[in-house]
């Protein structure tokens, strides 16, 4: 899925693997290659992406004696007495950790903790930037389920909210569900999480485009990845109905008597329920039994404009939607998708219309429920985000070309924030109840906060400018 | 080779005493090798993934018929099909293989052992695995059967649960090592 700030390809993204050759692929490859290049150079020139600072006048050193020692003896004791004081009294009710083991890190599989790293200091830079957080990178050497479970609940006092990233499937289902239920904090997967809440708020826009309701439709979810095996628990959680829903993974369609079913009840218990729930008709086959007479069709699985062909598009329902959301390539080309009859179509990409993008969710999210100190983040603030996102859209003006605020309109942001914050509000596990205008506010002070941070380092030269391209590589885009 | 309680479902089945099971359970005849068949073959490949000392055999396919085919025909085997119910009526859905064991050295001094219990995962709770392992009790307890046996895998924790729910308890344990 995407995630990043525009750019023809999402640089951050890398291919899940190596895509069939085309012509645009090898541009994109040779883009690619260019800017990873770039990337080192300039992550050798910053020496890594953030550093922390202070947030408190430094007029001496004799300030210390409120800052720290003996001063700080008092605001430690008040905390000892009421633990959820942490949440005034320090940096806590801003702070997250963005945790990840490397074990499936963008395209590049298992890369290790220290592998990792770059990507969730980037991810740290995105939540900064764009969500006013103050994240911290955490790659920690840990791949069983239990030791990411036990050291994320021990590093857990120290944080406001938890960000887990770039975990493999299926684990990432289990480790999730687990810290939600052991944390007094909100613990979110991004991979899970922010592309479903994503691409379920382009969903909810086109579903009122062709004038369907969730509750009638019929879906098929190509690809069984971490992000539609979330999509469907929130499409259940809007009113589908399970037996009008169909998984389709690489092995076809996901049925309750395909051979590898009880394979799974034991490796993915997450696909074996949706094995058991979904497909109501007892379809079997491949994606073009699955297609048949379907209204909507949402993939996200492996590169390859060639995974939907032009036939599927067309034996699927009238005026189908289609969101094709592997990147850097989608599963069809969105005019080919068009031409064969699709209504509305989506992608992972910025230089097409209808960007389904995690980065439009994550960031307002999080905002929302550390305004809120929430205690945990429930399906209901998923939606409710989602929700936010397709009415921001809807009120610009819903096309088949618009269904999605883009990421220029930042202005969506806060609002998103907010609506994540009288959610949390409204299902009772927000610390500090505040008004909806109480906090739009804050996002707004907050996430413009950062920018104007970012831009006062620049000017002070704190943040020295670009250093530019070496002229032997220099040349025309 | 031993086997799973692949019948108790994800978390046991509920329900227990209900006499409104969605199956039906008859004695198997040999025209029902063809769908026992798969069906003992998916009990074996699923307790292929709890240890490698597990891994199913090639021929399995085979095997599995002969061995089913020489209970069907053995007084001292039991080969249940489990049918289901309604529109499902007249399709096999699982399958109940028990053996009765003598035991020269203690009492009681005839065992009841299930070795395969498998149902496909659309049957599973509602408690018909509670109703297969009564079924079967009742059936090995008529043949002179005193004590009745599980086997499984010893990492199918599902299966441990189930039983151990029951009343079930390890008497004696196999520990293996591959040579």
């Amino acid at each position: 899925m995407a995630e990043s700030v525009p750019a023809p390809v999402d640089p951050g993204r890398e291919p899940r693997r190596r895509v069939r050759a085309k012509r645009e692929d090898s541009a994109d490859e040779s883009v690619t290659r260019e800017l990873g290049q770039r990337a080192v150079e300039l992550s050798r020139f910053y020496g890594g992406k953030i550093e922390t600072v202070p947030k408190v006048p430094v007029r001496s050193l004799q300030d210390f004696a409120l800052w720290y020692t003996p001063g700080v003896a008092e605001v430690s004791r008040a905390i000892h007495a009421d633990p959820d004081l942490s949440f005034e009294l320090t940096g806590r009710w801003n702070t997250i950790a963005i945790v990840t083991d490397g074990s499936r890190v963008l395209g590049l599989g298992d890369i290790g903790p220290e592998g990792a790293l770059p990507v969730m200091e980037g991810k740290a830079l995105l939540f900064r930037w764009l969500g006013g957080v103050d994240a911290v990178p955490l790659p920690i050497r840990a791949t069983s389920p239990a030791d990411i479970i036990e050291t994320v609940e021990r590093l857990a006092p120290a944080f406001g909210a938890i960000n887990l990233e770039d975990i493999a499937s299926p684990k990432c289902f289990g480790i999730l569900e687990e810290l939600q239920k052991r944390l007094p904090i909100p613990v979110w997967h991004d991979d899970q999480l922010g592309t479903a809440a994503a691409t379920i708020a382009g969903l909810l826009n086109a579903l009122e485009l062709t004038h369907r309701s969730v509750k009638e439709v019929r879906t098929v979810l190509l690809g069984a990845g971490a992000a539609n095996i979330a999509t469907a628990r929130l499409l259940f959680a809007l009113g589908h109905d399970p037996g009008r829903l169909t998984l389709v993974d690489s092995r076809g369609i996901l049925h309750a008597e395909r051979s590898d079913v009880d394979e799974l009840s034991v490796r993915n218990p997450w696909k074996y329920r949706l094995a058991l729930r979904t497909n109501g008709g007892g379809r079997t086959g491949d994606l073009s039994a699955a297609l048949e007479g379907a209204d909507v069709l949402l993939a996200a699985s492996t590169p390859n404009p060639n995974t939907i062909r032009p036939e599927h598009v067309r034996s699927m329902a009238r005026s189908p939607i289609v969101f094709a959301l592997a990147n850097p390539v989608p599963e069809i080309w969105p005019q080919v998708a068009r031409d064969a009859g699709a209504a509305v179509v989506a992608t992972g990409r910025s230089d097409f219309p209808n960007q389904v993008n995690n980065s439009l969710v994550f960031p307002a999210v999080f905002r929302g429920v550390l305004d809120a100190r929430a205690r945990s983040i429930p399906d209901e603030i998923v939606l409710a985000a989602a929700r936010e996102l397709a009415r921001h859209a809807a009120d610009r003006g819903l096309s088949e070309e618009h269904l999605l605020p883009t990421m220029q309109e930042t202005e969506v942001f806060p609002h998103v924030a907010a609506a994540v914050g009288m959610a949390a509000v409204k299902e009772g596990i927000a610390r500090r109840r505040l008004s909806h205008d109480e906090f739009l506010h804050r996002a707004v002070t907050q996430m413009g906060r950062s920018r104007r941070l970012v831009q006062a380092l620049n000017r002070a030269h704190l943040i020295p400018p670009m250093p530019r391209v070496p002229s032997s590589r220099r040349r025309e885009r | 080779m031993t086997s799973a309680a692949s019948a108790s479902g994800d978390s046991g089945p509920g329900g227990s005493e209900s006499p409104s099971v969605p199956i039906h359970l008859r004695p198997a005849r040999t025209a029902d090798l063809p769908v026992l068949v798969p069906l003992l073959l998916r009990l074996k490949r699923l307790n292929e993934e709890f240890d490698p000392l597990l891994r199913v055999r090639d021929d399995a396919d085979a095997q599995a018929r002969e061995v089913l085919q020489a209970s069907l025909k053995d007084p001292k085997a039991i080969v249940l099909a489990a049918e289901g119910v309604g529109p499902d009526k007249d399709k096999v859905v699982g399958v109940v293989h028990a053996v009765l064991r003598e035991r020269p050295f203690y009492t009681p001094e005839v065992e009841g052992v299930i070795v395969d219990i498998y149902l496909l995962p659309l049957y599973r709770r509602r408690g018909v695995g509670e109703y297969l392992l009564k079924e079967i009790s009742a059936q090995l307890k008529a043949r002179g059967a005193g004590v009745v046996i599980a086997e499984f895998p010893a990492q199918n924790e599902i299966a441990s649960r189930f039983y151990a729910k029951r009343g079930f308890r390890a008497i004696t344990e196999r520990h293996a090592r591959s040579l």
